[in-house]
């Protein structure tokens, strides 16, 4: 199952966007944007001593925005035949409303930027193969201390259209494949570690590294219950550092000047955060989880500098929002699926990592510290407050020593000085799925932050 | 306010009828054919965005067939509801297809109701100038079985959204009398001067305006779903039938509740709605199963309930349904010499490695001597789930109270619509975060 391999389907997606065209064509609407989109996903849950389970799943449908004297409407109808042309773009009239402006992009800034052709999808029975390989790994790499408890192997190939009224076209295909991997210790304590990874190249997949990634954390808290408070060093991990990113994106969205939050965060410098960090939203990146030669809307695809060595550059904007924040269109909108608007969002948030700092290096460093494993709830950053708080699970750390395991501990304070003393970033970064979107993290370290244990 | 849900099949009752007889023909490798699952979705949304209202609508349908094998369990899901489509997404597993004869399939209409579009308007103007959505929601669907087939109905649902700085969500059945009152309660501004409480305190809280639904929801419900039993990963695994609170707690999970967002009146496997009684006098009762885990630990199903169409059932909580008791929530409150009062709680989790559970607190009280001196401010709650049960006082609140924020339930990523009733609830000791 692969993009290339169900070649009907491109045809079907053509179809359908032309039968769509011809209802616009045939409505009183000035202007208007079709987007069509097939998806095929296959879901494999290997689980040791029970049945294999097997989700395949084909999904499609049509989505229409249309623009006509002043008043704007979206729909969108599952399927691709005639039947969801004449829904969406019946809905789409149905739903009209006043609206100032025109929200679909001119001409002149659609295009595409260059893709690399649809990637093969593994062959079938590759992930019974990954559960059985993982499941060996992870026992022999924690000497039968952790127990792969299941494996939930998700590829999937999709093909979308974008088209105007205006005759410019876009294509994409392409596929994905992911990895839930959730391991448990055996014995004393209980408990699941639950990690996904986004594997871009499944052929040259290694379920040993992938078993050390999933396995890292739950060793950790093998040992003793401790607690500890004043100012320590902070170590986050990969999964901390992206829901801080994710809790902080809204930053990174365009805003009108009067609702502008980021402001007051800076110093005299004009600086977020430390020099160390630099956050881009790369739309071009093949090895990202969400690929495409443009945005939702068709503007091409590219990196966003969004924090450039600590200092805020540009923000992610839809062109309606980018209108009306007076920002210079970038192709900031993205749709989550054919049933959604396309609307401003991060598509592959994701620190740069060059010149990072190996993680043991990053863990050695570190006198005294607090390594935060894993958020137990969704962190906050109250930028009008200049507050962050995160809840979290951690163990203390004396050198590359494991003193204890500190199951919940919550860190406050001044957002500001939190991104301001970040020293260094790690060399392992990770993608995660997060509410906000797609985010690449790596380990980071933070000097001397208040901890009540 | 709805009083009784009138199930409309997606499709035409009789062809249902004669697609589940000939159900019985479909064989597959050795696999059993388990059911075919038709949805209709509808979900239409109002997005405000700086006094700009934009309305957009998605119609979604499709189908599932799932087969069982000793060593496999497989769904196969599609779009579309056409009998063409049917028949092939039939024919992937089985050998032989003997579908019914084609017959013209109605498709009932879906529309939202009248003066919806005026009511959301309204709705977000009311919540100020930060971004809001109004989501009006309502599905329905049908399992067909070897022999039987049962049309699926719940409740249409309104979710409202605020964005900006304070952001927050309201789940409710549309209709819902209290609504009103209820998006008076999102609205309100944040206290100026609120008190915080010092992390590591270990307080009294009283769980107020139902808001022990929410804990409960996390602390029973959640822990009670038979998948976690199975695995041992439920805090409560091998509680069953041991006292785990106050003998004066009753805990029913109510999918017959429909003025409740979880309510429905067969789940998505076809098994026809009933309570279930989780905890009967403190004692730990009844778990919450689909068809498979209730196979597994020998009771009953009724609460397979799937995301969408192209998911596969799991089993989820529907409303859970705290009794009430009788003592005038007042007067639990007059004796807390310090403590806290929760009114408003965002949410909870549960964490699987340490079993605490983490309680996201957005507005209450803190009590001194019997009375209310300072707002609270947004907080976090702690304690070990099997400690905070064992905590729960014997006084239960005589004031149940369906609770707003609830909201969608998520789990391992696949959000649900649920409802909480509650009374108060005192829980003796937690610990501030």
């Amino acid at each position: 199952m692969s993009a290339p391999e169900v070649p009907e389907y491109a045809e079907r997606l053509h179809r359908a966007a032309t039968a769509t065209r011809e209802h616009l064509e045939r409505s009183p609407v000035n202007r208007w944007e079709i987007f069509a989109k097939a998806s095929f996903t296959r879901e494999v849950e290997v689980t040791p001593a029970r049945p294999l389970r097997v989700i395949d799943v084909e999904e499609t449908g049509v989505a229409v925005r249309t623009l006509r004297e002043g008043r704007m409407g979206f729909a969108a109808a599952s399927g691709l035949e005639g039947d969801a042309s004449r829904r969406a773009v019946e809905s789409a009239l149905a739903t009209e409303v006043n609206f100032a402006g025109d929200p679909l992009p001119p001409q002149r800034l659609l295009g595409t930027t260059e893709v690399r052709p649809a990637r093969i999808l593994p062959p079938r029975g590759w992930a019974t193969h990954v559960g059985e390989e993982l499941a060996r790994a992870v026992a022999s790499l924690s000497d039968n201390h952790l127990r792969l408890r299941r494996t939930i192997l998700q590829e999937g190939a999709f093909g979308w259209i974008l088209a105007t009224g205006d005759g410019w076209v876009a294509r994409h295909e392409d596929t994905s494949t992911t990895l839930l991997a959730e391991v448990e210790l055996v014995g004393e304590r209980a408990g699941i570690w639950r990690d996904w990874l986004h594997i871009p190249e499944p052929e040259s997949f290694d379920p040993e590294a992938a078993a050390a990634r999933i396995s890292d954390r739950a060793l950790l808290t093998r040992s003793r219950i401790a607690t500890d408070s004043g100012l320590r060093d902070l170590i986050l991990h990969p999964e901390v550092s992206a829901q801080l990113l994710a809790a902080m994106a809204p930053l990174f969205l365009a805003t009108p000047d009067t609702e502008d939050l980021l402001p007051p965060l800076l110093d005299n410098e004009g600086r977020l955060a430390a020099p160390s960090l630099t956050l881009v939203d790369d739309r071009s990146n093949f090895d990202a989880p969400i690929t495409g030669p443009c945005d939702g809307e068709g503007l091409p695809a590219r990196r966003t500098l969004l924090l450039d060595e600590g200092v805020p550059r540009h923000r992610l904007a839809s062109f309606r929002d980018a209108e009306r924040c007076g920002e210079v269109p970038r192709g900031g909108a993205l749709r989550l699926s054919y049933r959604d608007y396309p609307a401003t969002g991060i598509a592959n948030l994701q620190v740069l990592t060059h010149g990072g700092v190996p993680a043991a290096e990053l863990l050695g460093t570190a006198d005294r510290a607090l390594y935060l494993l894993r958020p137990l709830a969704p962190v906050s950053c109250r930028p009008e407050t200049d507050s962050y708080r995160i809840v979290a699970s951690g163990v203390w750390l004396d050198g590359r020593r494991v003193c204890g395991w500190h199951p919940v501990v919550e860190l406050r304070g001044s957002l500001g000085r939190l991104l301001r003393r970040i020293e260094a970033v790690g060399a392992d970064l990770r993608w995660f799925q997060t509410e906000r979107g797609c985010i690449g993290a790596p380990s980071l370290l933070i000097r001397r932050q208040s901890v009540v244990g | 306010m709805p009083e009784v849900l009138r199930p409309h099949p997606p499709l035409d009752p009789r062809w249902l009828q004669l697609l589940s007889e000939r159900c019985a023909d479909l064989r597959g490798g050795g696999a059993r054919f388990e059911d075919l699952y038709i949805e209709q979705r509808l979900e239409s949304r109002a997005v405000a965005t700086n006094g700009e209202l934009q309305v957009e609508e998605c119609r979604t349908d499709g189908a599932a067939a799932r087969w069982r094998s000793p060593s496999r369990v497989v769904l196969h899901a599609r779009t579309g509801l056409s009998t063409a489509g049917l028949g092939e997404l039939l024919g992937r597993h089985a050998d032989r297809v003997a579908l019914p004869p084609v017959r013209t399939l109605q498709t009932v209409e879906m529309d939202p109701p009248r003066g919806w579009l005026d009511w959301a308007r309204e709705v977000t103007s009311r919540l100020g100038p930060a971004p809001s959505t109004v989501r009006f929601l309502s599905r329905r669907a049908a399992v067909v079985r070897v022999g039987e087939w049962a049309p699926v109905a719940s409740p249409p649902i309104v979710r409202v959204e605020r964005g900006g700085e304070r952001p927050a969500a309201l789940l409710a059945v549309w209709g819902q009398p209290r609504l009103g009152a209820w998006l008076q309660e999102l609205a309100e501004p944040e206290p100026a001067k609120a008190w915080e409480p010092t992390p590591g305190m270990q307080l009294p809280v009283l769980f107020t305006c139902g808001t022990a639904g929410t804990l409960m929801h996390e602390l029973v419900g959640h822990l009670a779903e038979s998948d976690l039993f199975v695995t041992g990963a439920s805090p409560l695994a091998g509680l069953l039938g041991a006292t785990v609170s106050t003998i004066g707690l009753e805990i029913v999970d109510d999918p017959t509740r429909i003025d409740l967002a979880g309510g429905f009146d067969y789940d998505d496997e076809g098994v026809g709605a009933a309570p279930i009684h989780l905890v009967r006098a403190g004692r730990l009762e009844g778990l919450l199963c689909d068809r498979e885990g209730a196979e597994q630990l020998g009771t009953t199903p009724g609460r397979g309930r799937r995301a969408a169409w192209n998911r596969p059932p799991v089993a989820r909580l529907s409303n859970l349904v705290i009794a009430a008791g009788k003592v005038p929530p007042e007067e639990i409150e007059a004796d807390l010499e310090h403590g806290l009062v929760v009114t408003r709680v965002g949410g909870a989790t549960v964490d699987p490695v340490s079993a605490r559970t983490v309680l996201r607190v957005e507005c209450g009280w803190e009590v001194r001597n019997g009375r209310r001196r300072r707002p609270l401010a947004p907080c976090e709650l702690t304690g070990s789930v099997v400690e905070i049960l064992a905590k729960i006082d014997s006084r239960v609140g005589s004031d149940p109270t369906p609770d707003w924020r609830l909201g969608w339930c998520i789990k391992d990523g696949a959000p649900l619509p649920t409802g909480s009733e509650a009374p108060s609830l005192l829980v003796q000791r937690l610990e501030v975060l």
